[in-house]
């Protein structure tokens, strides 16, 4: 098991190589924007990833809830940490590409607003987990995690919904919208990469979750033999 | 800013976010092992 993850490190890695690689120098120059469009490698696979974080936390937080398994807990805490790093790349990389290009650095318009207001949410949550005392932080966590998803899919329609200053969707937004197919290899292969460092980074945080637990058990255990003498 | 800064800017920010995360995972990782090689040797 161990050696399949190394295996998928390395691979991951020489993914996000390529994935740059095809980012910088394969992907043609936007006529518009020019050279400061293609942060959207970056920006837009991040935004994914952080997505896809979310979602696998409100699945563990379900799971945890129905079958109270520390795994599960273990999972939504992995991918709520991994998310949030996830979405703050999303909120630092979208003002830097937007200030050369709107004028201004933020506004408070429907996209940008609901991405706040997710990593707020997300960060709550990590906050709950890191000082909150008490056997029912688990359960807190996890209900907070299941309301704060619903804000997921309203960060993604509120482009659609809502008339904003962030640009339409480029791809599934109607007659007018697509990207060209040397900027479409380039977006797969960077999406395809960050899901890979997601992925990696949520199996580093589970595995340490898991060793924090343990640690955790063996001094409560010795807490009691102690007291027990 | 102009428009190579911004990109510059916007992909070392990334790099330096998660390489970032990844060493404070690693540190935690080590100072867990430790706490539980100490405990190990007093207990």
């Amino acid at each position: 098991m161990k050696n399949l993850f190394i295996a998928f490190v390395v691979f991951t890695l020489a993914l996000l190589a390529f994935s740059t690689y095809q980012a910088l120098f394969v992907a043609p120059t936007e006529q518009t924007m020019g050279e400061v469009q293609r942060i959207f490698y970056y920006h837009v696979p991040s935004a994914w990833t952080a997505g896809v974080c979310f979602f696998v936390n409100f699945l563990a937080s379900v799971a945890y809830l129905w079958k109270r398994n520390l795994a599960s807990d273990g999972v939504a805490a992995a991918s709520a940490e991994v998310g949030v790093t996830f979405c703050t790349i999303v909120l630092i990389t979208g003002p830097i590409w937007a200030r050369p290009v709107w004028g201004i650095w933020w506004t408070w318009d429907a996209r940008l607003t609901t991405t706040l207001v997710l990593w707020l949410i997300y960060v709550s949550y990590l906050v709950l987990r890191r000082f909150s005392a008490g056997g029912q932080t688990q359960v807190l966590a996890a209900a907070l995690a299941i309301f704060g998803f619903v804000d997921v899919p309203i960060v993604y329609m509120s482009i659609r919904w809502f008339r904003t200053q962030h640009p339409s969707p480029v791809m599934g937004g109607g007659e007018n919208s697509g990207l060209d197919p040397a900027m479409l290899h380039a977006f797969f292969w960077n999406l395809a990469a960050f899901t890979c460092v997601g992925i990696v980074l949520m199996v580093v945080r589970y595995r340490l979750q898991m060793l924090e637990e343990k640690v955790e058990a063996t001094h409560a255990a010795a807490a009691l033999q102690g007291g027990s003498r | 800013m102009t428009g190579p800064v911004a990109l510059k800017t916007a992909y070392i920010v990334t790099w330096v976010i998660l390489l970032g995360y990844l060493g404070s995972l690693l540190r935690r990782f080590r100072r867990v092992r430790e706490e539980m090689k100490d405990f190990k040797r007093g207990g």
